[in-house]
């Protein structure tokens, strides 16, 4: 040690005996000096009474301390009594619950959604008995209606889905689970037919001249786009108007106003406009949400049409399905299969041919034409604005979707049970989770939509989109846990909280259905509901990335010009 | 604290890790007060301190294999505790509110004895821990790791993220804290003799 042994100036600027500082004092007190250092301190005191009684002072206050802190003031709560009790008690009957609802919800699941799919699937023409050609089926989400799934069908299969990997993940080692990952993308990859580099044009006017040729994908934004020639890909617009008079061996994909397809495209059409009018060919399917839609006598549709529109008419030929919601509809055309429409009108013209059955719900009933060759009779249902809520059937399904969520719920509290414990921890402070989740609820899809805008932020706009639309899902799962965990207090384990989520949300169930009767309440309370939620996971999320525990991520050590000229470290050991 | 003997601990942590949920139920039993009474000088509120008594017994089922039967158990269970608590505060960025301050303000000097002898004859075990409330985060935690879980200045260092050599710096600014909140008046914390 190349200190002094004396840290004790012993002569001041008056001549008189300077004292010890308190920071000496105290690593003295607490036997942090080393001996050299000590015996130098100790041989001071004996001199020096001030610093004695210092000494005594600090000796004296730190058995204070000590003494305040250790004191028993106040009982364990009895909240903390009864933790593992409870904790205990509560198990038998919330696995009841969980596996009950858990029963049903795959029932009800099964019987309603899975099964007269598959048969509706078979029935399309897509073949396959199993799930899992439905799962493969969904992916076609833009091929038809029939795959249009439901939001119980994206339960099921994220429950499903789920159920493997917690089923599995032990058994994967981290590379293992790497390798599949990998492969899976790989496999994804070269699922679609290997294209040359896509093209990419931003300009006021795009025009593909009639014997020009595309050899790849091509991204357009502009105000006009006019496809003369062809496409040996798909075609991705985002503009004001565009014409197809050309030949896309693809699909197209396009943002516009107004949307004319004269020409023949080979896949299907996926389009987001003002109005939509085909008087070409498109071979497969035709997906639209549109203020008009028009399939011209001209036009053929190959596959289904599914269209979310004012008004759609449909004149030319389908070789499937048509689903459409819309006020007006009117059918002169020929149709190879069903008609599932849901509106304020459907006429049927007495050109117009329907080789399925033809479902129509609505607020006045069809207008057929009497020259119309129908197979069937149209099925109307009146479209009834009464109060859902004095419906016997709804409270079923009230308990189905309940059942569904406590079974996505489980699965999800098993795959990500540390997750899980924080986002419910997070949703336990109320107000931080409930103003982030007002920030989540409102920001994250106007960001996504703004992401969308540009052509390199359409997968990253869709992914967020997704991914807030899950916590949306979510969020009601996570309030329930909350409350479950103020009735039955912390859980001790995953379980624990499993039984708790499943508990709370039956309850906030409960809870929530007579108030969503009252519109305005109904309204207000839901939506709390998602904002408390998604806030709570938008806030786990964030603790997440914050910086943990560690020297690294702590406050800087503070400057050592803080500390006595002739502080050591080491300590003394007891005499 | 009055806490269970060395080998009783010893077998009921074995049993817990044997899946014995009675042991499992002896050890919360006999160690939930004292980490209790923890959470309770190291976090700023009731409540707090009762969750993060549960979060760090859940925590504890889940890692009991992780201790290490060769070395105390309940010194382990305080660090288990302290990093819990340390992390809530943390996570809570209270920290902020006085750890940014300058320390070079920390008085070197020698503070008036017979002032602060004075001071400590007149304050109670009670208007301690009420003032204990009033500081800072660090300066709390340190205090509690020091004279409430008996950590060495290595340990605390450790949990604190600050280098050892300036544990003595922390724990002497929390005192002048802690003897501020309990006069209400800076004389003795500023450690002037006037």
């Amino acid at each position: 040690m190349s200190e002094p042994a004396n840290p004790v100036s012993q002569d001041g600027p008056g001549g008189t005996m300077d004292h010890l500082d308190e920071m000496t004092c105290l690593l003295y007190a607490e036997r942090q000096l080393d001996r050299a250092r000590a015996q130098a301190v100790s041989a001071h005191t004996q001199d020096c009474a001030a610093c004695r009684t210092l000494l005594r002072a600090l000796d004296r206050e730190s058995r204070l301390l000590t003494r305040a802190m250790l004191e028993e003031d106040e009982p364990l709560p009895s909240r903390l009594a009864e933790f593992q009790e409870r904790a205990r008690k509560s198990f038998g009957w919330i696995w009841g619950l969980v596996f009950g609802l858990a029963g049903t919800g795959v029932y009800a699941l099964y019987t309603t959604f899975v099964e007269p799919a598959q048969v509706r699937l078979e029935a399309a023409g897509f073949g396959g008995t199993s799930l899992l050609s439905l799962l493969i089926f969904q992916g076609a989400f833009w091929k038809g209606w029939q795959s249009v799934i439901t939001l119980l069908e994206v339960l099921a299969m994220l429950t499903v889905a789920g159920f493997g990997v917690a089923v599995f993940r032990r058994r994967l080692r981290r590379g293992s689970a790497l390798a599949l990952v990998l492969a899976g993308l790989c496999a994804a990859l070269a699922l679609p037919a290997p294209a040359a580099a896509t093209v990419f044009h931003k300009g006021e006017t795009y025009e593909l001249a009639k014997d020009d040729t595309v050899k790849s994908d091509i991204f357009v934004t502009g105000a006009r786009a006019r496809i003369d020639g062809t496409i040996d890909g798909d075609l991705f617009f985002f503009g004001q108007s565009i014409d197809i008079s050309g030949h896309i061996k693809g699909d197209a994909i396009i943002f516009a106003q107004s949307v004319r397809v004269n020409g023949q495209i080979e896949g299907n059409i996926r389009s987001f406009s003002n109005n939509l009018t085909i008087t070409g060919t498109v071979g497969k399917n035709v997906l639209t949400f549109n203020e008009l839609v028009n399939l011209d006598s001209a036009g053929k549709v190959g596959g289904s049409l599914t269209a979310f529109a004012q008004s759609v008419g449909i004149d030319g030929r389908l070789g499937r399905d048509l689903m459409v919601m819309a006020g007006e509809t009117i059918i002169s055309g020929t149709i190879d299969g069903e008609v599932r429409a849901k509106g304020r009108n459907l006429s049927i013209g007495s050109s117009a041919q329907v080789a399925g059955a033809i479902h129509y719900e609505g607020d006045n009933p069809a207008s057929v034409a009497s020259g119309a060759k129908l197979a069937t009779p149209v099925e109307f249902t009146k479209m009834r604005h009464k109060s859902r809520y004095t419906e016997g059937h709804y409270y079923v399904w009230r308990v189905i979707w309940t059942a569904a969520f406590v079974l996505f719920g489980l699965v999800l509290f098993l795959l990500l049970p540390k997750f899980a414990a924080e986002t419910v921890s997070a949703g336990e402070r109320f107000g931080a989770p409930v103003g982030l989740g007002v920030l989540v609820f409102f920001g994250v899809p106007i960001a996504a939509v703004i992401a969308c805008v540009t052509v390199v932020g359409i997968p990253l706009g869709v992914l967020t989109l997704g991914l807030w639309l899950l916590a949306l899902f979510c969020a009601e799962i996570v309030v329930g846990t909350v409350v479950g965990n103020w009735i039955l207090g912390k859980p001790a384990d995953t379980w624990g909280l499993i039984g708790r989520m499943a508990a709370g949300f039956v309850i906030v169930r409960i809870v929530y259905t007579p108030l969503a009767n009252l519109h305005v309440i109904g309204a207000l309370v839901g939506l709390g509901i998602w904002m408390w939620g998604i806030g709570s996971i938008a806030l786990a999320l964030y603790n997440r990335l914050q910086p943990t525990t560690s020297q690294a991520a702590m406050p800087g050590p503070m400057p050592p010009v803080s500390l006595p000229p002739h502080t050591t470290v080491g300590g003394i050991q007891p005499a | 604290m009055s806490e269970p003997g060395v080998t009783e601990t010893t077998e009921a942590v074995a049993r817990a890790r044997a899946g014995d949920a009675d042991a499992w139920g002896e050890l919360y039993r006999n160690f939930a007060p004292a980490i209790f009474r923890f959470c309770r000088r190291a976090l700023p509120t009731r409540e707090d301190a009762e969750d993060a008594t549960m979060d760090i017994f859940i925590k504890l089922q889940k890692n009991l294999s992780q201790y290490d039967e060769t070395r105390s158990f309940s010194a382990w269970l305080y660090r288990v505790a302290a990093n819990h608590c340390w992390d809530i505060l943390r996570r809570r960025k209270i920290r902020q509110d006085k750890e940014t301050e300058d320390v070079e303000d920390v008085p070197l000097e020698h503070p008036d004895p017979s002032q602060l002898d004075k001071l400590i004859e007149q304050k109670t075990s009670e208007e301690v821990r009420q003032a204990l409330h009033k500081l800072g985060a660090r300066a709390r935690m340190a205090l509690v790791l020091r004279y409430y879980s008996d950590m060495s200045y290595d340990e605390i260092a450790d949990e604190l993220g600050v280098r050892r050599a300036f544990v003595g710096v922390v724990l002497l600014r929390a005192r002048h804290e802690l003897r501020q909140a309990l006069e209400g008046k800076s004389a003795l914390a500023a450690g002037g003799t006037s």
